[in-house]
């Protein structure tokens, strides 16, 4: 699908909502046509995709109908489009796909298939603690998956980065590092009361 | 009949079906006393995670979107909160925003820790059970095993249910030496 293509469809979905005849939010992409056509070129098929409420592109560009996409926004279901065929699921709460997405890259190296996750956030999820705990758990474990973050420096109408405050961060942290002789709880002996 | 025994050849039964695959805390090491119902599963199929509830919950559910039937552990009931998105959210909820296309099932074992003959605090003890029961959960049964006879129905019922919802089996610490 090309650049010209993804921008008409968000177009034709932004007529038709316009004409009153989607009764659910929707989330239109722009801007990041030749980003993602670029990955997109390194993802086969067969291979799961996990996304957002803002999925439309993602979903094109992973081979799904244009017409199925355009009768599932029409059905008001824009903010969850998800396609068993096509390995394509997406939420609409902040970060809930992330560990999902996990689980299946992990079932996927179990099986030894050649299939892969690719796993797209926006800026603000990927400061969250689930995106912190679920890559290093994936980079560790190397499993299957590649996490795509979509910066577009906001979150709804939010700015990701001011809201953390000053980019210079100051350690806060002290760790010690010791040898523990004693069990988790109790002594390691049967108490009698 | 005793409660624990009948919570061990629970585990034995699902782990001898070839789609099952147990995962959570005290699944591979010991720590709890959840391992020792566990400790007879083959190693192959038991994974230690770290903690991270949330995390867990939803790799569960990653797991069953590839034709696993997880089998989930939180050795307390007071940790499972911490995975109420996952659940309410995310496993309950993708049955309907998949009109049915994808239904895992998951198995989520808990438990309400025990008080005697020492009291964990309020944190390791609660049962939250008619609570999520109230959560309006369309794919997610939550049932409490009051009884040892209640047991081994309940997880086969839940590995064979074939209505593709999933199980929360809230099992009572104290039951493990009373019953």
């Amino acid at each position: 699908m090309t650049k010209e293509e993804l921008i008409q469809f968000e177009d034709e979905v932004a007529e038709i909502y316009l004409a009153g005849k989607i009764r659910a939010p929707i989330h239109l992409s722009d801007g990041n046509e030749d980003q993602l056509i670029e990955i997109f070129k390194q993802v086969k098929p067969e291979d799961w995709v996990f996304s957002t409420h803002r999925s439309h592109y993602h979903a094109l560009l992973h081979g799904i109908d244009r017409e199925w996409l355009k009768q599932k926004i029409l059905d008001g279901d824009s903010i969850t489009i998800n396609n068993p065929e096509h390995h394509f699921f997406a939420s609409a709460i902040m970060g809930g796909s992330l560990p999902i997405a996990l689980g299946v890259a992990y079932a996927l190296k179990r099986k030894s298939s050649s299939q892969h996750v690719w796993m797209f956030v926006g800026d603000m999820c990927a400061e969250m603690g689930v995106y912190h705990e679920v890559v290093k758990y994936a980079e560790r474990n190397d499993l299957p998956i590649t996490f795509v973050v979509e910066d577009n420096g906001m979150s709804v109408s939010t700015p990701t980065q001011p809201t953390w405050g000053p980019p210079e961060r100051k350690s806060k942290v002290m760790q010690y590092v010791y040898e523990k002789h004693k069990p988790h709880v109790g002594i390691g002996k049967w108490v009698t009361f | 009949m005793k409660y624990f025994d009948e919570v061990k050849r629970a585990m034995e039964f699902l782990g001898q079906q070839p789609d099952t695959f147990f995962l959570g805390q005290c699944v591979g090491c010991p720590g709890n006393v959840m391992y020792k119902t566990v400790v007879d599963v083959p190693a192959e199929k038991r994974l230690e995670l770290p903690v991270f509830e949330e995390v867990q919950l939803g790799m569960s559910t990653g797991l069953a979107l590839e034709g696993l039937v997880p089998v989930t552990i939180f050795p307390r009931f007071n940790f499972l909160l911490l995975a109420v998105n996952q659940l309410v959210n995310h496993l309950d909820k993708i049955p309907e925003i998949t009109k049915g296309g994808w239904r895992p099932k998951v198995i989520i074992r808990t438990m309400i820790g025990s008080i005697r003959p020492l009291h964990p605090g309020v944190q390791h003890c609660g049962d939250f059970t008619e609570a999520f029961q109230q959560l309006g959960m369309k794919n997610v049964e939550v049932v409490r095993l009051d009884e040892a006879e209640q047991i081994f129905p309940a997880y086969e019922h839940a590995y064979k249910r074939s209505d593709g919802k999933s199980t929360v089996l809230v099992e009572w610490g104290d039951y493990y030496n009373e019953k």
